[in-house]
C-alpha cells in the first residue's frame, strides 16, 4: 500500500529473496564436521546476484559452495572474495552459524541486524563504499544445520537503512520510454560494455552520464564530481534484481543513503539496470525520480535497519532438508536400487525387484555357505535376512568365512549370528539382519533331562522363524541338522533350498512342496469327500519333488560322534563354497520369479525365450558340481513316500502330535525308521537273495 | 569411410571438438536461450580414459534455465517455514518502504541446470541435469517430471531410447539425473544410417544430431537451422 503525499507516493521497493545452493549445505556441512566443529564465530560469506534477466521472475541473491571460504589450512579473516563475472556479481556477507536450534532462535537479530548496518553505515562515511559500491549490499545469514537429520534452519537479512522520511517516487516508467531513441542506443551499448568488461562487471553501482549530444558513457559512483556540470544528464544505476515494473529492487535502498549521505541532493534520477538474452533490455529497466526529503548528513547517528527476509509473508526463518541427497545410507540405497533397476531396464524386464525386497530369508547357518548366500542375496537387493547360528567365529574362519575378520575371532570369537549381522550392516547399512544364536535340535543326538525344555523352546524357535519367513536356506554341515529344518519346511510349504558341500563337490537342490497343503488350505478343501481328498493327496504325492532326505534309506543319525580330527571338520576345496551359495541363491531367485507358487512348481521345466518375459531360466531340482573335471550334473529326484522328512506319515504325525513327536525322533535312535517303514524296507531287502548269472552276460544287474 | 561400420560412438577429442560446434551453432541459432558455456574438468573425472591425451577435457554448462509453471498446477512446496518457531512477529522486518505483496503468487520458477559431458566408458556425450526452486531446493526426479513441458513428458514416457537415472555428478559429486547413455551408440548409428545415409558423420555435427534427439525429452528444442550445414 502506497500512502499518498504531496510530493508523490512513497517509493517501495521490492525485498530482496535469497536463494542457496545445496552445493552451499553440503560445504558448509563438510566444514562444520572437519574444520569449524564447535567453534560457532562468524564466518565471512560471498553472495552472488545478477541484473533481473526475465520479465516473470526476480533474481535471488545466491549462495553457492564457493560462497564459503576456501579450503585451505589457515581460516583467514579476510576471504578472497571470488571476483565476479557478468554472470554474478559478487557481494560480502556474514554468516552466523549456531551449535544447536536453541541457540539458533537466541540469536538476538535485532542486534545483528544493527550491527551490519552499522558496517554499511560506516563504510558510507569513510568513502569505503564509493570505492568499492558492492560493500553496500553487504547481507547477513543466520543458520543451524543439523547434520545427523541433515537438514538445515537459515534466515537471510538484507540491512537497509531506512530514510526518515521515506524517499517518494515523482514517476517511474521502462527506460525505453524515458530515453530518446539515440540515448537508449547508447546507453545500451554502453552497459553492455561495462557488462562485458571485466573489470567492471562486477560494480553493481555506477552513474549514467548522457551528454548532449545523446552519447551515454558509465562511471563509478566516485567519479560524480567530474560528472557534473557540461548539461549532463546524470542517472544513478544499479543491477536490479527485481522484474516488477512499478518497483526497484532492494540494492536500490542503501544506494539512496549513500546519495543522502555524500551529496545533499534533494532529487535524483535513477536507473534500474535489467537484462534480457545476456544484453540491456530498455523496455524491462526503469528510469525514475525520486525525491529525497530530509538530509541524513546532518545526522551522522547510525539510522533504523530493516531487512529481514519474510518466509511467504511471514517473519519465520526457513529450513530445508537435504537427507535425501546428503545422507550417505539413502544414497548408497539409490545407488543399489538404480544397479538393480537398469538390469530390469536393459535386460530382463520381468524382473520383480518389489518381490525380491520384500522376501524374507532365513539362513540356518552362517558358516562359508551361509555367509556366501548373504552377500548374494543383498546384491539381488533382498533386505530381510535372518541367519541362525549356535557358533562362534573361530580363529580359521575369515579365511573361509567371508562376513568375518580377525577381529571377530579374539576374546573366544564372538557368536557368529550376531558377527553376521554386524558385517551385513556394514555392507549396506539399510539391510534388515537379525542373528538368531540357537543349536538346532536333531536325531541322533538325544537330550538329556536337564535339556529337554531347551529342545523344546529350540523346536518352538525354529517352527515359528521358518513360519514367517518366506524361504530357507539349509546351509549347516551335519546331515542330521538338516532334517528338522526339512521337516518343518515340508509342513510349512516353504521355499526351501539345500546346499552342501563334499571335499570337492557339491548339491544345491530345490526342495519340493510338502505332502500336505498348509492349514488354512485344508480348511477350504473340507468341503472335498474323503475320497477326492486321498486322491488330490496321492496325486500330489506322485508329482512331488523330493527333498534332501528323499534319497536316502537310512534315518539321519550322529554323524559327528567317533569321528577322528580331519573327519570333524568340513574339509572342502575353497572354491566350492562360492560356487554352490551362488547357485543356491540364483535358484531361489529364479523360483521366486515362477509365476506359479511353490506349490505347482513344476517338475522341470525349460522357459524357452521366445517371450523375453521369462527369461530367468530354468529350475532344476538339482545341481551337482565336481570340482575334479569342472563339471556340473542336474538331476530330479521324485519324493520317496518313506522320506523321513517330507513324507506324508511323518508330516502327519508332526501335525497330530507336534512337540512330542520330535522329541520322540530326536531321542530314539531308530523311531523315524520304523515310522516311515524304512526299518522294514532294510530288512526284506536284506533278505533278498540276488542271483548272480556267471555265465559272462553283459546282463548281470539285479533287478530290485 | 570406413570398411566397418561406425558403432555410433565419438573419441574424447572428437567431442570437444563437436562441443565447440555445437556451441557455436546455438548461439547463432537459438537466441532464445543463453549460450552453453565450456567447462574445463578440474579434476581427473572418475571414468578418466586411460589413454594419454593432450585433448582439454571438460563439459558443456547451460545453467539457470528457467522455466515458469503457473500455480494451478503446483509441483513442489519449496520452502518449508517454521512457523512454529516464532510466535511474535518481529517489528523490525518491515517498514512503510518495503514492498510487501508482490503480486506475482500465480507463478512458480523452476530452474535448469544441464550439462553435456563425455562418458568414456560409453564414448557418448551424456546430459547431466538437475532442476531446483527459486529458493535453492533440488527437485525430486518424479517432480522434475512433472515441471518438464508436457511434450517432453510424453516423448520420455514413449521412447525406449530415453531413461532418467539419478547419479552422482562426475565432477561435482553431487546427485544429478540424466539420461541414461547406455542406447546412445544405437540410436545415434540409426540416426546417421535412415537420415544422413553415410556410414560415418562428420564427427563436429555429432553433438548437434545428438541433441537433436536428446533435447526435446528435457524440454529443449532445437531449430532446424542448426542441423543444416552453416
Amino acid at each position: 500500500m502506497a500512502a499518498k503525499r504531496e510530493n508523490g507516493s512513497i517509493l517501495q521497493f521490492a525485498p530482496f529473496q535469497s536463494s542457496v545452493d545445496e552445493g552451499f549445505w553440503h560445504r558448509l556441512s563438510s566444514l562444520k564436521l572437519n574444520k569449524f566443529r564447535i567453534d560457532d564465530s562468524p564466518i565471512p560469506i560471498t553472495g552472488f546476484y545478477a541484473p533481473c534477466s526475465h520479465s516473470q521472475v526476480s533474481n535471488h541473491l545466491t549462495l553457492v559452495a564457493e560462497s564459503l571460504p576456501a579450503d585451505e589450512d589457515e581460516q583467514s579473516s579476510v576471504p578472497a572474495i571470488a571476483s565476479g563475472n557478468r554472470n554474478r556479481c559478487s557481494v560480502p556477507g556474514i554468516l552466523y552459524n549456531t551449535n544447536t536450534l536453541e541457540d539458533f532462535r537466541a540469536l538476538d537479530k535485532k542486534s545483528l541486524l544493527k550491527q551490519e548496518a552499522k558496517k554499511i553505515w560506516e563504510d558510507i562515511q569513510s568513502g569505503r563504499a564509493m570505492e568499492d559500491s558492492a560493500l553496500l549490499s553487504r547481507f547477513l545469514v543466520i543458520s543451524f544445520a543439523d547434520l545427523k537429520k541433515w537438514s538445515f534452519h537459515y534466515w537471510f537479512a538484507f540491512p537497509a537503512l531506512v530514510l526518515d522520511p521515506p524517499a517518494t517516487m515523482v514517476e517511474l516508467k521502462a527506460a525505453s520510454q524515458w530515453f530518446t531513441l539515440d540515448e537508449a542506443e547508447s546507453v545500451s551499448k554502453a552497459c553492455n560494455e561495462w557488462r562485458s568488461s571485466n573489470s567492471t562487471a562486477g560494480v553493481p553501482f555506477f552513474l549514467v552520464s548522457i551528454a548532449s549530444d545523446s552519447r551515454a558513457s558509465i562511471r563509478h559512483l566516485k567519479d560524480w564530481e567530474a560528472c557534473q556540470g557540461d548539461g549532463q544528464k546524470l542517472l544513478f544505476g544499479f543491477y536490479d534484481p527485481c522484474h516488477l515494473p512499478s518497483n526497484p529492487g532492494w540494492p536500490l535502498r542503501n544506494l539512496l543513503a549513500l546519495i543522502c549521505s555524500s551529496w545533499n541532493l534533494k532529487s535524483v534520477d535513477l536507473f534500474c539496470y535489467r537484462e534480457s538474452r545476456g544484453f540491456a533490455d530498455l523496455g524491462l529497466s526503469l528510469v525514475g525520480k525520486v525525491l529525497l526529503h530530509g538530509s541524513t548528513r546532518d545526522h551522522k547517528d547510525l539510522p533504523n535497519a530493516v531487512g529481514w527476509e519474510l518466509n511467504k509473508d511471514r517473519a519465520v526463518p526457513r529450513s530445508i532438508t537435504l537427507a535425501k541427497s546428503m545422507d550417505p545410507t539413502r544414497l548408497a540405497i539409490s545407488a543399489a536400487d538404480l544397479n538393480l533397476k537398469l538390469m530390469r531396464w536393459r535386460a530382463l524386464p520381468s524382473l520383480d525387484l518389489d518381490k525380491l525386497a520384500s522376501t524374507k530369508c532365513l539362513l540356518l547357518g552362517a558358516g562359508t555357505l551361509g555367509c556366501e548366500v548373504a552377500r548374494r542375496l543383498m546384491a539381488w537387493g533382498v533386505r530381510k535376512i535372518t541367519l541362525l547360528d549356535n557358533g562362534k567365529v573361530a580363529m580359521s574362519n575369515p579365511l573361509r568365512q567371508s562376513l568375518y575378520t580377525f577381529d571377530d575371532c579374539l576374546n573366544g570369537g564372538k557368536y557368529k549370528a550376531l558377527a553376521a549381522v554386524t558385517s551385513l550392516q556394514r555392507i549396506f547399512p539399510a539391510v534388515e539382519a537379525e542373528g538368531v544364536v540357537m543349536a538346532i535340535p536333531m536325531p541322533g543326538h538325544p537330550a538329556t533331562s536337564q535339556e529337554v525344555d531347551g529342545v523344546i523352546d529350540d523346536c518352538t524357535r525354529l517352527h515359528n522363524l521358518i513360519d514367517s519367513h518366506d524361504a530357507v536356506f539349509l546351509l549347516t554341515d551335519t546331515r542330521e541338522s538338516r532334517w528338522l529344518p526339512s521337516l518343518l519346511c515340508a509342513n510349512a510349504n516353504k521355499i526351501t533350498i539345500t546346499a552342501a558341500l563334499g571335499f570337492d563337490s557339491f548339491l544345491v537342490m530345490r526342495h519340493g512342496p510338502g505332502p500336505l497343503p498348509n492349514a488354512s488350505k485344508a480348511d477350504a478343501a473340507n468341503a472335498l469327500s474323503d475320497e477326492m481328498e486321498s486322491l488330490a493327496l496321492s496325486n500330489r504325492e506322485q508329482q512331488r519333488l523330493g527333498c534332501y532326505f528323499c534319497n536316502d534309506v537310512v534315518q539321519p543319525t550322529d554323524s559327528t560322534s567317533n569321528r577322528t580330527l580331519d573327519q570333524q571338520c568340513t574339509v572342502t576345496r575353497p572354491g566350492l563354497a562360492s560356487n554352490a551359495s551362488s547357485l543356491a541363491v540364483e535358484l531361489c531367485v529364479n523360483m521366486l520369479h515362477h509365476p506359479d507358487g511353490i506349490e505347482q512348481l513344476p517338475f522341470y521345466r525349460t522357459f524357452a525365450c521366445v517371450d523375453s518375459e521369462l527369461a530367468l531360466g530354468i529350475l532344476p531340482h538339482q545341481i551337482r558340481g565336481y570340482l575334479f573335471d569342472f563339471s556340473q550334473m542336474k538331476l530330479v529326484g521324485r519324493s520317496f513316500d518313506r522320506c523321513t522328512a517330507c513324507s506324508l506319515t511323518v508330516v502327519k504325525e508332526y501335525r497330530e502330535r507336534g512337540l512330542e513327536f520330535l522329541l520322540q525322533a530326536i531321542n530314539h535312535p531308530t523311531y523315524l525308521a520304523d515310522l516311515t517303514g524304512l526299518t522294514e524296507l532294510t530288512k526284506s531287502a536284506n533278505s533278498f537273495d540276488i542271483d548272480w548269472d556267471d555265465d559272462g552276460d553283459d546282463d548281470g544287474f539285479a533287478d530290485i | 569411410m570406413n570398411e566397418s561400420a561406425w558403432d555410433g560412438t565419438l573419441s574424447a577429442s572428437e567431442f570437444s571438438a563437436s562441443a565447440q560446434a555445437f556451441a557455436e551453432k546455438w548461439k547463432l541459432n537459438n537466441p532464445a536461450y543463453p549460450p552453453w558455456t565450456w567447462v574445463k574438468s578440474l579434476e581427473v573425472p572418475i571414468f578418466a580414459t586411460n589413454q594419454v591425451s593432450l585433448v582439454e577435457e571438460g563439459y558443456l554448462s547451460l545453467e539457470n534455465v528457467c522455466i515458469v509453471k503457473s500455480n494451478d498446477d503446483e509441483v513442489a512446496s519449496c520452502v518449508e517455514g517454521e512457523a512454529s518457531l516464532y510466535d511474535k512477529e518481529d517489528e523490525e522486518s518491515t517498514d512503510s518502504a518495503t514492498l510487501t505483496s508482490s503480486g506475482n503468487d500465480n507463478v512458480q520458477p523452476y530452474y535448469f541446470d544441464f550439462h553435456i559431458i563425455y562418458s568414456a566408458s560409453f564414448r557418448v556425450p551424456v546430459l547431466y541435469f538437475r532442476a531446483y526452486c527459486s529458493d535453492g531446493r533440488s527437485l525430486g526426479l518424479n517432480e522434475i517430471e512433472s515441471v518438464l513441458p508436457a511434450n517432453s513428458a510424453k516423448v520420455l514416457l514413449e521412447s525406449k531410447w530415453t531413461f532418467i537415472t539419478q547419479e552422482e555428478h562426475p565432477y561435482l559429486n553431487r546427485p544429478w539425473c540424466k539420461l541414461h547413455p547406455c542406447g546412445s551408440s544405437d540410436w545415434m548409428k540409426l540416426l546417421f544410417q535412415a537420415v544422413e545415409k553415410v556410414d560415418r558423420p562428420a564427427m563436429e555435427l555429432y553433438l548437434v544430431s545428438w541433441f537433436s534427439v536428446v533435447g526435446p525429452v528435457i524440454g529443449l528444442g532445437i531449430p532446424i537451422q542448426m542441423l543444416k550445414e552453416p
